[in-house]
């Protein structure tokens, strides 16, 4: 395994809000394996915590796993293809576990979360989601929302009922139409794309991107990407600052250099030395 | 981003602490350090004290003797004439004598005494007559024997010259302090001739010895015939200490020898002139080498003496005076008289007493000077010290914080013993001082600092760690649990501090457990718990329950005396779990395991779940492969769907228990139906058989062969006239494989030629099966019957079955035909398909009607 720490800046902020006593949102950053998880759980007394901690902490031990498993006939043709097998798998296996313990266990009932997972490999980023947190991409001046939430919101919006600009101001914004753990099987969305040196993804949940308007955000991030973990601290900051009516979550990442998970001799010689 | 890391980066601490540490080392604080490592040095180190040298002591009982202090000074001379009677070499008087005892000046009846000595010396008093003058001459010798006797220091002066070798003490007001401009008035002369000669030596600034200001000298009388006078300061060390001999100090432009120097030199027979001084380096007596620091302070030895004795034993100065110890003692001897009763003269703390009389100080210094006994800071010793601080600054910064705590700690100690057997090594044995207490106060507090502020940082990155961990192991152990892992489960959840909310997820960790029936599992999870708390809701009664269960329940590989391991049901425990099925009870056992009643708790529905403990009948790679046909078998019959066959589920494993989980089907196998006596009507045999050939026909299109077709697979519900075909592909499972000896699977009545003689099956097997079996249900008789097996197996493979109509006459001939085809030895012989006999099967029964 290439260690992707020097190609990778990650840096990731929480925090409840101002109206939730409970941080039901839970992440995780393993910038060594490219690693970034936010989930944001729901339901139930506590619930939502454990539903989201089972997710991200299930998942950055499984994939950590499945990384560092090397067996030859398992390869894929390339890492791209492994990295969106792993998160398909590992979300599955996550899904199933959420479920199970909400059967089994009568406090847990009824519990769920929202999923995005990014994992970086071979100058690509495979994004698996589920539900409506989000993955943004900066850049250059560009700013864009990578995930298209599943949420009633978004079908709204897909189908022509509500326009954009009224979307922030709709009632059922935290519908979501699908979630971990809440029915047997779920169905990932995992998509792969190209990464340049430069680029900042920003994984957030819903209490960041419901609060803050898009524009606010890139500003944000356009003046404090020198300091990626102020950025993060900031953005939750502004999210509690416009009230902070949601639990309140920001993973950044930015690339600094190209980089490839296939070992070269040179990456090998060089982690030798080190 | 490197900002916090470099500010709390090992090197910068530890440079910190070095600059901390170096600017303390000026302070009384380190120096004092030092001074008292100098005086542990001091007492560790031995010389023995010079043996010429005496000490006699005005002390308590000699003051009681002799009066009070100050004595007259007569005293004094008697013990001087008693001493230069003896010939002591030279005696130093540490008394001083800077005021005449006898003055008119002050006392107004001295100076009566004495205008009355001049009035009876008056030539009128001279001329009168006898007796009167003879009178006046006994007055005036009266009056001038009665001033002798007062005029003490005449007394004294006279003994002094007369003994020629007494050296006196005086003393400056200042010491140590630079003169600002020029004396008051000159050294009168019997001090100025001891000063020592600088000449030939010039004295550059940094090099010149102790100032000392404002004299108080022996007055003139009592000085000038004295055969030296030296001074008795001490210069004091910053802790108060005295450790050493200021040998010579300046007064202005003169340089006056301490009384140790002077009588070191009168007892080697030298003047004050033939003491030769090397400023700032040391003195040189005679052949003697002294050497000092740069303002000419020797750094004194102190002698310890031995068994208990001081080194110099002093008399008491009325033994001498009174002659109880004879003068004859001090013959050649270096005399030192000087007070150490209480309240008289100078105490000092020295390195080996905290209440040393200045005249025991004067003997230490004199010996140490006669025998050269002096401890020497070295030229290089500042270079030595600095270096230690350096090396330990570097040890500090580049090699501590890249070992661990136990080396650091090991190398710390072994640096710091290294540099205190240096130090005392040096001392003792080579009467060296070098201070390097600055470089190990710098080793202790550095190490000290630097592995606090390891442990600090890291303690502080195991608390949040610990409370990362703990919430990634009980998120980690919660999904274990969710996916039935439950021994990764407990594993992750025994990682968390256990407080109520984790004994809650233990405990409902040992109920999967239970429902699991791992009751040795759930044990030690209610152990676990109960040793947390005993009293955690109902663990205790959990806890045993599990243990009986775990000694009565078998399940997997512990139950060798159960095969087919039977599930326990009941006692209360939690239903007992195969895969995602709740086991409600026990419906049969087969040839390979036990048939339960199950029920998926998702969606309600009742199925029937038949277990194969295959890790019983098969090991190794054996079991492997057995358990992959297994399921392969399984999966191609689960994708059957029809009306006359069992609908498969699911498939699983549990403790090496394999298991299938099917439709539930009411009523029972045709077992019960196979007896005479017992049979069913003809029409619903042949009903059965025709539904059963049409299953066959149904699986046999899909390439699934039974293989095991006979009654006890066949699911008859008489009310509802329902017939399944159950255990496709299953029952054989171990055909082709070597079964253990006496695992027998039943008879093979049913099976086919080709099937007994091992070769490769197909549909046209299970078409004869199930002829056998309608020919049983007709008659109530096999059809091929042997005594034993190699029997039963030929007659199947060769002989005609007995005519039927031999046992019961009535079976319609379109059954016998049927039969004969179904029964054909040759495969190609018997019908088609399943159908092709289904049809013939139906045709008879519309014959029959």
């Amino acid at each position: 395994m290439t260690d992707l720490s020097t190609a990778l800046t990650m840096a990731s902020s929480t925090d409840p809000g101002m109206v939730r006593s409970h941080n039901e949102d839970c992440l995780a950053i393993e910038p060594g394996i490219g690693l970034a998880v936010l989930a944001d759980g729901m339901g139930g007394y506590n619930a939502g915590e454990v539903a989201s901690g089972i997710a991200v902490e299930l998942i950055r031990e499984e994939v950590r796993k499945a990384l560092a498993d090397t067996d030859p006939s398992r390869a894929e043709a390339s890492p791209v293809l492994r990295a969106e097998r792993v998160l398909r798998e590992q979300s599955t296996k996550a899904n199933a576990s959420i479920f199970q313990s909400a059967q089994n266990q009568p406090q847990y009932a009824g519990m769920g979360t929202t999923l995005v997972a990014v994992l970086f490999s071979d100058n690509q980023v495979s994004v698996a989601h589920i539900g409506d947190s989000r993955l943004y991409r900066m850049r250059g001046d560009c700013f864009e929302q990578i995930t298209r939430d599943h949420s009633m919101l978004q079908e709204q919006i897909d189908s022509g009922m509500i326009s954009k600009e009224d979307a922030r101001h709709s009632m059922n914004k935290n519908l979501v139409t699908r979630a971990l753990g809440v029915d047997p099987e779920v169905e990932t969305e995992i998509h792969s794309y190209d990464v340049l040196p430069g680029d900042i993804y920003l994984l957030c949940s819903d209490g960041l991107s419901d609060m803050i308007p898009e524009p606010e955000i890139h500003s944000t991030l356009e003046t404090l990407k020198a300091n990626l973990q102020l950025a993060a601290d900031q953005l939750v900051q502004t999210a509690n600052d416009y009230g902070g009516r949601d639990n309140v979550s920001v993973v950044l990442v930015q690339v600094n250099e190209r980089f490839s998970t296939e070992d070269g001799w040179m990456s090998r010689f060089m982690s030798w030395l080190k | 981003m490197n900002a916090p890391s470099f500010w709390k980066s090992d090197w910068l601490i530890g440079l910190a602490i070095g600059v901390f540490v170096v600017l303390l080392s000026g302070t009384e604080l380190l120096q004092g350090l030092e001074r008292k490592a100098y005086d542990v040095g001091v007492r560790l180190a031995s010389a023995e004290p010079s043996a010429e040298i005496a000490v006699i002591a005005i002390d308590d009982q000699s003051i009681a003797n002799i009066g009070r202090w100050p004595w007259p000074r007569d005293v004094h001379a008697r013990l001087i004439d008693l001493l230069a009677q003896s010939k002591a070499r030279v005696v130093g008087n540490t008394v001083f004598f800077t005021e005449p005892q006898f003055d008119p000046a002050k006392n107004a009846g001295h100076a009566d005494l004495l205008k009355l000595r001049e009035r009876v010396a008056s030539p009128t008093l001279a001329a009168l007559p006898e007796p009167a003058a003879a009178e006046i001459e006994a007055i005036q010798a009266l009056v001038a024997s009665t001033e002798a006797a007062l005029n003490t220091d005449r007394l004294l002066a006279s003994s002094i010259r007369g003994s020629g070798n007494v050296v006196l003490g005086m003393l400056f007001q200042q010491f140590d302090r630079e003169p600002l401009g020029n004396p008051d008035k000159p050294l009168p002369d019997h001090v100025a001739r001891n000063a020592v000669s600088a000449a030939g030596n010039a004295v550059e600034t940094p090099d010149l010895p102790l100032s000392g200001l404002g004299p108080i000298m022996p007055f003139a009388e009592i000085g000038a015939g004295a055969a030296g006078i030296g001074h008795l300061n001490n210069q004091l060390d910053i802790d108060g200490a005295v450790r050493s001999d200021a040998l010579v100090v300046r007064h202005y432009d003169q340089y006056l020898p301490s009384l140790a120097l002077l009588l070191a030199a009168r007892s080697l027979n030298l003047a004050p002139k033939d003491i030769q001084v090397e400023y700032g380096k040391g003195v040189r007596l005679g052949r003697l080498t002294i050497r000092t620091d740069s303002r000419m302070l020797m750094q004194t030895f102190w002698y310890r003496g031995g068994e208990g004795r001081p080194a110099f034993a002093p008399d008491s100065f009325y033994d001498v005076l009174s002659g109880r110890i004879p003068a004859s003692k001090y013959r050649d001897k270096i005399v030192i008289i000087g007070p150490t009763a209480a309240g008289v003269g100078s105490i000092l703390v020295t390195p080996i007493a905290t209440d040393m009389p200045g005249v025991m100080a004067l003997a230490h210094s004199v010996s140490s000077i006669l025998q050269e006994h002096f401890f020497v800071t070295p030229w290089w010793g500042a270079w030595v010290r600095w270096g230690a601080v350096l090396l330990v600054l570097l040890y500090l910064t580049v090699a501590l914080p890249r070992m661990t705590a136990g080396v650091a700690a090991g190398v710390t100690a072994g640096l710091f013993v290294l540099v205190l057997a240096l130090h005392f090594g040096l001392m003792s044995a080579r009467f060296t001082w070098v201070p390097l207490m600055l470089p190990l106060v710098l080793l202790g507090v550095g190490h000290l600092a630097l592995t606090t502020k390891r442990f600090l940082a890291t303690e502080r990155g195991k608390a949040r760690s610990d409370g990362d961990l703990a919430h990634t192991n009980r998120m980690l152990g919660l999904g274990y649990q969710g996916q039935g892992q439950l021994d990764i489960a407990f594993d992750c959840f025994r990682k968390l501090p256990a407080d109520v909310s984790v004994l809650e997820l233990l405990y409902n960790l040992g109920l999967d457990y239970e429902r699991k029936r791992q009751f040795n599992k759930a044990e030690s999870v209610f152990r676990y718990i109960a040793d947390f708390d005993p009293k955690f809701r109902d663990i205790g009664e959990r806890a045993q329950r599990a243990v009986q269960m775990s000694n009565t329940v078998i399940m997997g590989s512990g139950g060798s005396s159960h095969p087919g391991g039977s599930l326990i049901l009941g006692g209360g425990a939690e239903k007992p779990k195969l895969g995602r099925f709740e086991v409600e009870k026990e419906l049969g056992k087969g040839a390979m395991g036990v048939v339960y009643l199950g029920c998926d708790p998702k969606i309600g529905r009742v199925v029937a779940i038949k277990t194969l403990a295959l890790s019983q009948e098969f090991e190794g790679d054996e079991l492997v492969e057995v358990k992959e046909r297994f399921f392969r078998e399984a999966q191609t019959a689960g994708r059957l769907a029809h009306p006359n066959i069992v609908t498969i589920y699911d498939t699983g494993e549990e403790h090496d228990l394999a298991y299938i989980a099917m439709e539930f089907v009411k009523g029972s196998d045709l077992v019960a139906h196979t007896r005479p006596g017992a049979l069913l009507p003809l029409k619903t045999v042949l009903g059965i058989a025709a539904r059963v050939a049409e299953a066959l026909a149904y699986a046999h299109r899909n390439n699934v062969v039974h293989r095991d077709v006979k009654p006890a697979n066949i699911m008859y519900e008489v009310a509802s006239d329902n017939v399944k075909v159950t255990d496709f592909g299953i029952a054989r499972i171990t055909d082709s494989s070597r079964t253990k000896t006496g695992m027998v699977l039943g008879t093979p009545s049913y099976m086919s030629p080709e099937q007994l003689s091992g070769h490769k099956i197909d549909g046209k097997s299970d078409l004869f099966s199930l002829g056998v079996m309608l020919y049983q249900l007709a008659c109530g008789q096999l059809p091929f019957k042997g005594e034993t097996m190699a029997q039963l197996m030929f007659r199947i493979a060769n002989e005609a079955p007995v005519p039927i109509r031999s046992i019961r006459a009535d079976v319609p001939a379109c059954l016998v035909s049927v039969l004969d085809v179904a029964l054909a030895k040759q495969p190609a012989k018997r019908f088609e398909s399943g159908d092709e006999m289904a049809a013939a099967l139906r045709e008879c029964l519309k014959a029959l009607t």
